[in-house]
């Protein structure tokens, strides 16, 4: 537990390095988004004429678009993901091989670490609007949203993990990071909520284990979701772990077989 | 003494990618992959025992950091067998690991970003040190490495031979049993090479740590390793003292030797050249 604080710490001492990048990251790039999707939203509701989509008001998917970007910042990985890609193909991987704590761990610390700091800072905001703006919001749901957005952070740690391992058999593994989070983008429900989509897609989407990535937490802290389909979440994002992390050991293992110690 | 590290027919080969030049060759290649498979270590039997500075050297290529890399576990061998402190290197355990240390002079491997003393601190707690003790350890050995002002500057804003004083207090805080030393002193000025071979030999007589050293300045040989091992295209082609390897360089490696090339820097120079060109004996000298 000790060198996993240290590494959380080294996350956050990382980062505070670089003020501007730190602020771009948790603050300016959600509101861009969040100001983009709220204006789209309105825009949608206002040109059909209507109050209502797919059974809820106009609040709700203002609440829905505010929260998603800021909760789909914190759940997505890019940064940590590239770093051990680039550890990995330049040979810095080194650095750990050597140490008694393994890759996954110490990354995974680093980004619990980055994340809480981030979402310490960049779930304040919505909060705070939809308090002023009178937007759906279930105050005693906050915690559990916490909870949900950390464990599928495992999640995301362990599929950025399998991505990177990539990176010991092929050169250019990044753009595989791109895609999937692309990928992730739409199937977490960051553009659009999961439940507009048509049968059986909805049934699937809202059950994958991405869909905790936003749209459980969001539509859970919205009120656009009940309490047993939250907590039914919690099983997909373990069933995806373990898929994914049983690819990643895998990969891993292949991996280090291949590695020459110098980068891939 | 004890044996620390044991090796037994150990070989490694890397694969690689090979093409012929051209657009054509690389639409060709884009479909079908040609690899050629090169032996970087050809079976090799060793016994280091506790406490030496082994000085490993060898031209660009000759399998030295290969050989340096399968006993500290970073990669896997191809062939053979290893143990080092009754460990097979690569399996990497933990109990392993906290035992040894490997400094690569070209790969950074504090953390660039941070000043050198957080990064020490992050270190003290992967390797489980009591916080205390730790911080003087560190404060120490900087001072022993005349770094002092520097511990608190970003790593990446330090010069080369700052860092790579720093990075030997990184690779030490643990006080490890075997020190794998891949080239400390690379690119460093005549003063700080200096510096760095001082605070090792001291180091040693302190600490007693078995050290694995690489080099391509034959003065860090010369002044601080107990036992020199040639390689020589993947393989030990002499094992025995510096002052040895001088005496005996012109009879069995095939040298020729002038009567005044007597020092050590000048026979291995001798030794590159023939090697470059292909041409010396795979006799093993005796030691």
């Amino acid at each position: 537990m000790r060198r996993n604080l240290a590494a959380a710490r080294l996350a956050v001492l990382s980062q505070l390095e670089y003020r501007i990048n730190f602020l771009i990251d948790a603050v300016l790039q959600p509101v861009i988004s969040s100001a983009i999707e709220v204006t789209l939203w309105a825009a949608i509701l206002s040109g059909m004429g209507t109050h209502q989509l797919g059974g809820y008001g106009r609040e709700y998917y203002l609440a829905y678009a505010l929260w998603a970007t800021f909760v789909g910042r914190v759940t997505i990985n890019w940064m940590y993901e590239f770093l051990m890609l680039d550890e990995i193909d330049s040979g810095r991987v080194n650095a750990i091989l050597m140490r008694p704590i393994s890759f996954y761990e110490f990354y995974l610390s680093q980004f619990v670490g980055y994340k809480l700091f981030t979402a310490g800072v960049g779930l304040f905001l919505p909060f705070v609007i939809c308090l002023t703006m009178g937007l759906p919001l279930e105050i005693s749901r906050i915690p559990w949203m916490l909870v949900s957005i950390f464990y599928y952070l495992v999640f995301v740690h362990t599929l950025s993990f399998t991505v990177a391992c990539c990176a010991f058999f092929l050169n250019r593994a990044h753009s595989f990071t791109g895609i999937k989070n692309m990928a992730i983008w739409v199937l977490a429900g960051e553009l659009i909520p999961l439940d507009l989509y048509p049968e059986p897609f909805r049934t699937w989407l809202i059950h994958s284990p991405f869909a905790s990535g936003v749209y459980i937490p969001v539509g859970y802290v919205t009120g656009r979701i009940g309490h047993e389909l939250f907590m039914q979440s919690f099983l997909s994002i373990t069933a995806g772990t373990v898929v994914a992390g049983g690819m990643g050991v895998w990969l891993w293992r292949r991996g280090l077989r291949a590695y020459t110690g110098t980068g891939a | 003494m004890s044996v620390v590290i044991e090796t037994k027919g150990l070989s490694r080969e890397y694969k690689s990618y090979r093409r012929e030049e051209g657009a054509w060759n690389a639409v060709k290649g884009f479909f079908k992959r040609q690899y050629e498979i090169k032996p970087a270590l050809k079976p090799t039997t060793l016994t280091i025992e506790g406490g030496q500075i082994v000085g490993l050297v060898g031209a660009n290529g000759a399998g030295k950091t290969t050989l340096l890399k399968i006993l500290s576990g970073l990669i896997y061998p191809t062939g053979g067998e290893v143990s080092v402190l009754g460990y097979k290197p690569f399996e990497r355990k933990s109990e392993f690991l906290r035992q040894i240390s490997i400094l690569l002079g070209q790969k950074a491997q504090l953390w660039w970003d941070l000043p050198a003393a957080d990064s020490f601190n992050l270190l003290a707690n992967i390797y489980g040190l009591d916080r205390i003790q730790a911080k003087k350890d560190w404060l120490h050995l900087a001072e022993q490495l005349d770094c002092s002002a520097q511990l608190h500057t970003q790593l990446r804003r330090l010069s080369l031979g700052e860092r790579m004083k720093m990075e030997i207090i990184g690779s030490l805080l643990h006080r490890p049993k075997v020190l794998f030393l891949d080239e400390p002193t690379i690119g460093l000025d005549v003063l700080a090479q200096n510096t760095i071979r001082v605070f090792l030999a001291e180091y040693v007589k302190e600490h007693q740590p078995t050290i694995i050293l690489t080099s391509h300045y034959m003065d860090d040989i010369s002044r601080l390793a107990d036992r020199l091992l040639l390689i020589g295209r993947g393989e030990i082609v002499y094992d025995g003292t510096v002052d040895g390897f001088v005496r005996h360089a012109e009879q069995h490696l095939k040298l020729d030797i002038q009567s005044e090339e007597t020092d050590f820097e000048q026979v291995i120079h001798k030794f590159f050249e023939k090697e470059s060109s292909g041409r010396t004996a795979r006799r093993p000298l005796p030691t």
